[in-house]
């Protein structure tokens, strides 16, 4: 399957790139690791009347540790936040989600940001910049502007994004010292997108549940935080009940859809169970606040 | 693929019958209608550019209204074919007075075929209950000036 | 849609040609260079069977339109043996009877290339691991990972000093695997702490 016919440009400063976009709107798509963009213009799924490469824009391929988060530029592939030694100490929960994107060549070339950009249901970038709280800044005739993770994913492939802006950057802030995190996906074949992904911060203090994030993909059109089991975590003893309580409200919260890959009452008692079994993990990981 | 829904619509069950039963409404209101031509009584000629974000399939088919009882049921057939196959949906609308507005209770069974079948079964269904909603959003706006 | 002109190195050897913008790499390699060994499977990027090495990394080249290949080193199949003599990696998949029809091995042999260049030592966990994103529908897999596995000894045991020619290299590295690792570690790093973690999550 070949593409149908589009103009390309491959500008070489971030401007021109911005001009473009601006110049021709919803025509127009950027193509960054292309590994969800191009296999649907393969198929024609996909038909945008213009191309704007940013691969020649090494000024957008950063990774690095600035004021208590990991920024990560938009042409940072994902293998290199994968191998990095400031996504291992600061952020292994990104590092977790990041691994499991498709396979070690999607990696090489996809990227973080444009994993963000596409929005798929399934993503773990989207579930990742969620539950660590993260944001992107996104560039256009307007100017620049910061985008909440909540503010940002509105529905299926589709973010708050204009066409014609940009996202340069996004930020994930560091785990809070002593958080226990953990992200656990369940797919059928290694590399598959996941049918749901769960990713969960936890902190203790005192003994008890002091903070708890849980944040599901492949369970709705944009990631899912769970916040009635976050309530439920709350100044809660630790323990298997208690995960167990929150597997139990992340099921009753959840609305998952049914498609033939897994019925939605599948996908949501697997829901609970990943939760159940990462909050496990994270608490293992965690220690106590100073 | 079977999707269902309820929506409350603050109208009354008449004023919403007369809405759905309106060529003008359809044309408003149902995503992706570019073209909508009548052909017979209640029936059209449609085409619709139909998709998600960058995923868009043009379809050219038949929007065709029948068993219809007056401000209670109702029965909508939108089919067509296009570039990335086949879609064909069979809505069925059921209106009920509730306090002073109705309650809309739809089902519908949409089979989509082709690549867009294919590739996107992860998001038909989800995809297909947005567009849905959107149908009864626009109405929703626009009930009572077309009273 | 304008034809452009596009000039890059394959297996050190500089080829041009011209094609739209839509030609898919996988195409432009096979069709315009004249090199065949590069095969096209499913074209949306599952498969594996295009992977070819950019600049030194594994990549599907389906998914690369060749303009965007303008001016880049790739490495393809037809890389790997000197003359007659079959690459150690070619060697092992041969054999382990590692191929039966042949359709999907070179792009496991480019994988593998990448694999054992940056991950000199492997568990059988590792290896299947790695080779998750190539497809085979012949051989069930066990001779391709016994392969891989004796691959990469023959590898470990310095008996191959030419097995990675500079185009088989990552861009900008240096020969020593060890130094490679530290240097591509710093060049991702603003900082290197040496803190890292091998806790792999399962996907169950």
């Amino acid at each position: 399957m070949k593409p149908a016919a589009f103009e390309y440009h491959a500008p070489r400063t971030v401007d021109e790139a911005l001009a473009l976009l601006d110049a021709h709107g919803d025509e127009a798509k950027v193509l960054a690791g292309g590994q969800s963009l191009v296999p649907m213009m393969n198929m024609r799924l996909a038909r945008p009347g213009v191309v704007v490469d940013i691969n020649r824009l090494p000024a957008l391929d950063y990774l690095t540790l600035d004021g208590g988060a990991l920024r990560i530029g938009a042409l940072c592939r994902q293998r290199a936040v994968e191998r990095s030694a400031l996504t291992a100490e600061h952020c292994p929960l990104l590092r977790d989600a990041v691994r499991l994107i498709g396979h070690l060549q999607i990696r090489n070339r996809g990227t973080v940001v444009g994993s963000i950009a596409h929005a798929d249901p399934a993503a773990e970038m989207t579930a990742a910049l969620t539950i660590l709280g993260g944001e992107v800044t996104a560039t256009g005739p307007g100017g620049e502007r910061t985008i909440d993770a909540d503010e940002l994913f509105v529905s299926y492939l589709t973010t708050s994004l204009d066409p014609r802006e940009l996202i340069t950057e996004a930020r994930f802030p560091v785990l809070p010292a002593g958080a226990g995190w953990s992200w656990t996906e369940i797919a059928r074949r290694h590399g598959d997108f996941a049918l749901v992904g769960v990713g969960v911060v936890l902190s203790v203090r005192a003994g008890v549940v002091a903070d708890a994030r849980i944040a599901l993909t492949g369970v709705g059109p944009t990631p899912v935080r769970a916040t009635h089991a976050e309530r439920a975590l709350a100044g809660a003893a630790p323990g298997d009940a208690l995960w167990e309580q929150a597997a139990e409200a992340v099921r009753a919260e959840v609305e998952p859809d049914d498609d033939i890959h897994a019925s939605a009452a599948y996908r949501r008692h697997v829901a609970g169970v990943l939760t159940g079994r990462a909050l496990a993990e994270a608490h293992g990981r965690a220690r106590e606040a100073a | 693929m079977k999707l269902e829904g309820t929506q409350t619509l603050p109208a009354t069950v008449e004023t919403v019958w007369k809405s759905i039963n309106d060529p003008e409404t359809l044309r408003r209101c149902t995503p992706g209608l570019k073209e909508l031509s009548e052909t017979g009584p209640d029936a059209y000629a449609a085409t619709l550019t139909v998709g998600i974000a960058a995923v868009k399939g043009t379809y050219k088919g038949t929007l065709t209204l029948s068993e219809k009882q007056p401000t209670t049921h109702l029965k909508i057939i939108l089919e067509g074919t296009g570039g990335p196959g086949f879609m064909k949906g069979e809505g069925i609308v059921d209106l009920e007075p509730q306090g002073e507005g109705t309650l809309v209770k739809w089902t519908g069974d949409v089979q989509v075929g082709g690549l867009m079948a294919g590739v996107g079964q992860r998001m038909l269904g989800g995809v297909g209950k947005m567009l849905i909603g959107q149908f009864f959003k626009c109405l929703e706006q626009h009930l009572g000036t077309d009273a | 849609m304008a034809v452009r002109k596009i000039a890059l190195r394959i297996n050190g050897k500089t080829y041009t040609g011209r094609a739209e913008p839509r030609k898919l790499l996988s195409d432009f390699i096979r069709e315009d260079c004249g090199l065949t060994g590069t095969h096209v499977g499913c074209e949306h990027g599952v498969c594996g069977a295009c992977t070819i090495l950019l600049d030194g990394e594994a990549v599907r080249s389906c998914l690369l339109f060749a303009v965007q290949a303008e001016g880049a080193d790739l490495a393809t199949v037809e890389g790997l043996a000197d003359g007659d003599r079959l690459h150690p990696i070619q060697q092992a998949y041969q054999d382990h009877h590692a191929l039966q029809c042949g359709f999907c091995t070179p792009g496991f042999l480019m994988t593998t290339l990448a694999l054992l260049r940056d991950t000199p030592h492997l568990t059988e966990t590792d290896i299947r691991e790695a080779l998750a994103g190539n497809l085979c529908r012949c051989t069930g897999y066990q001779h391709i990972v016994a392969a891989v596995a004796a691959a990469a000894a023959a590898l470990a045991s310095g008996a191959h000093p030419d097995a990675y020619p500079p185009f088989a290299r990552r861009v900008g590295d240096s020969v020593d695997p060890a130094r490679k690792e530290r240097k591509r570690n710093a060049a991702n790093d603003r900082r290197t702490t040496g803190a890292a973690s091998t806790r792999r999550p399962r996907r169950t």
